[in-house]
């Protein structure tokens, strides 16, 4: 076994679209690499099958973020969902734990927690919700705060929920301050840290 | 009905607050009551293509025109036609059909087709080649890409839009008895424009509450929560081309009067905007074909004209535009005739014998010029695998 480090790919940390090679295997002898979502082995080559930032979790594994419009679900992830078929609940908002997901059947969604315990998760009452993409969502649910919360914060109060299918509901006191959260949320998407900061500054100022 | 399932449908949450907000003069997106959403126009490579962007709503114009017989012999033997043709793709909203046009789709088509035609937009006597026997028919495709609210100002947009940059061949009618006609290649004569007298323009209101509250524009959302709508198609001028109310909830005739008003101001913005739009296309389009010229000038294509005979056939004028097609291919048939003659030449270097039996006759010069042709001529794998003091042995031997 070799002692050195597998050298990361170049590529980490950026952009990536299908047929991108990640990695050139015949370079890496004795090493163990594990690839997630939307890379393939091509024989010695590891490959980018969709489009999306390449990330890397020390030491070997690797994966591609992409953002989408639609929802595939898998198992543990927290999501939005809208009741249709239990007849007084329809149309009512709830966040849930997905507990079971597989290709053929519809997902099975859960409100209590693996502890059995129905801590957090409830249906939501008032607020507003709205679709936005998987990319999205998992940014508002990153750690540290992604930079729009924590700028809306700082000078508004407001409830959120975001599930990873890409629905987010938000609740404040007043409607104004509803509609500019979800606006400057939905804005957000595309625009670095900084942009974000001065999207929010300047909505916030256009408002009081 | 089947799809009926697919079609989205607000949470309770989202229609409460969509309503409340509205009490309090307050829109989802931030708009005020009487604001479009942002509209980009854009044109395609070709005349008469447009693609229109109103919010997240997308919709792709596209205007193509054939010589038929007139429509309706008798009575209007020296007038063109103009047809609009919804095409509503799943990929725009999953309660699309394919091949099986819902209730939105037929009253799309319906609503534009009115504005345009009722109101005389387009010149339809232009249209005319030969009276009784030739007239352009004018086909308009709406292609819905993506469904976010208002299909039907978005489309009536993208149709303005397309028509205005439309050109159509231009035809001149002679022969012996004055009915033969002529259409000229675009080569040949530049095609001409559309002669539109006004650009009607649909508004589209909804009405929430008791109808009382109006906002005009909705979105996807909006029209799940609204309690009714109605389509007014205005001109600049102010003129009323036509109103669509199908349904819903009651409105107030004065409520109507003040519609009508916003939408002939909301009507004069976006015609203004389709106008800068379509200027913008003309000079871009009129600049590349400045550039163009001299090429064109020394490649002088022989586009011969078609010339349509008098063959009492309906189906004459389709056949006689497909022709046409054919002409422009053949006309630029000349330089690929070049390029296979080439190819002949290089053919008999491809065969690895002859190239073989030229280096038995070497000396070292001529090994120089084997390695030149082998660059030039696809080789077998085997030769590429052998090295090549082998090669050489070979063919010492056998000398």
């Amino acid at each position: 076994m070799e002692s050195k480090r597998p050298p990361p790919s170049a590529l980490v940390d950026s952009y990536v679209v299908p047929g991108d090679i990640i990695l050139d295997l015949s370079e890496m002898t004795n090493q163990t690499i594990k690839i997630g979502a939307g890379l393939r082995q091509d024989c010695d080559t590891i490959q980018a099958t969709s489009a999306g930032m390449l990330r890397l979790s020390k030491p070997n594994k690797y994966w591609v973020e992409s953002s989408h419009k639609s929802y595939i679900p898998s198992v543990e992830d927290t999501v939005l969902g809208v009741v249709v078929d239990i007849k007084p609940d329809v149309g009512t908002l709830v966040y849930a734990r997905v507990v079971k997901a597989n290709s053929i059947m519809n997902p099975e969604l859960s409100c209590m927690d693996a502890m059995g315990k129905s801590t957090e998760f409830t249906d939501l009452k008032g607020g507003y919700m709205f679709d936005t993409s998987t990319g999205l969502s998992r940014m508002l649910l990153s750690s540290p705060t992604c930079p729009v919360l924590e700028a809306l914060g700082k000078k508004l109060s407001f409830e959120i929920a975001v599930g990873m299918n890409g629905r987010v509901w938000v609740n404040a006191p007043s409607p104004s301050n509803v509609i500019l959260v979800s606006n400057a949320i939905i804005k957000s998407e595309s625009l670095s840290a900084i942009q974000q900061k001065v999207m929010v500054e300047n909505l916030l100022q256009r408002v009081s | 009905m089947a799809m009926e399932h697919l079609r989205w449908r607000p949470t309770v949450n989202e229609r409460d607050f969509i309503e409340s907000a509205l009490q309090s003069d307050l829109r989802v997106d931030g708009r005020r009551s009487f604001d479009f959403r942002r509209l980009d126009i854009s044109f395609g490579r070709e005349d008469g293509s447009s693609e229109v962007q109103l919010g997240e709503t997308r919709v792709m114009g596209y205007v193509t025109a054939q010589l038929v017989p007139p429509y309706r012999d008798r009575d209007r033997p020296n007038e063109g036609t103009l047809a609009i043709f919804t095409e509503f793709s799943p990929m725009a909203d999953p309660a699309f059909e394919p091949g099986r046009p819902g209730e939105s789709a037929i009253e799309l088509g319906r609503v534009i087709d009115r504005g345009l035609r009722e109101s005389r937009a387009v010149d339809m006597e232009s249209l005319c080649v030969v009276a009784g026997k030739y007239v352009w028919s004018v086909r308009v495709d709406l292609h819905i890409l993506d469904n976010g609210g208002n299909l039907i100002d978005a489309a009536n947009i993208a149709a303005l839009a397309a028509l205005s940059t439309f050109r159509r061949p231009e035809c001149t009618v002679g022969g012996e008895d004055g009915q033969q006609v002529t259409v000229h290649d675009a080569e040949v004569r530049d095609p001409i424009p559309l002669t539109i007298h006004h650009l009607p323009i649909a508004v589209t209101f909804a009405y929430f509450g008791e109808g009382n509250i109006v906002v005009v524009d909705p979105t996807y959302k909006e029209e799940a929560v609204m309690g009714g709508r109605m389509t007014a198609t205005v001109n600049s001028n102010g003129d009323v081309c036509a109103i669509q109310k199908a349904g819903g909830e009651g409105v107030m005739s004065s409520v109507i009067m003040q519609c009508l008003r916003i939408a002939s101001v909301k009507a004069a913005d976006v015609t203004s905007k389709i106008r800068t739009a379509v200027e913008k296309y003309a000079t871009e389009k009129a600049l590349k074909k400045v550039k163009r010229l001299p090429a064109s000038m020394s490649q002088k294509t022989n586009v011969s004209d078609v010339t349509m005979v008098d063959k009492g056939d309906d189906k004459l004028g389709s056949q006689s535009v497909e022709t046409l097609s054919d002409v422009q291919q053949i006309s630029k048939d000349p330089s690929v005739v070049i390029e296979a003659n080439d190819h002949e030449d290089a053919k008999p270097m491809l065969t690895e014998s002859s190239t073989e039996v030229k280096t038995t006759s070497s000396s070292g010069a001529a090994v120089e010029s084997d390695e030149a042709q082998e660059i030039r001529s696809p080789k077998s794998l085997k030769d590429a695998i052998k090295p090549k003091h082998k090669r050489k042995k070979r063919k010492d031997n056998r000398s």
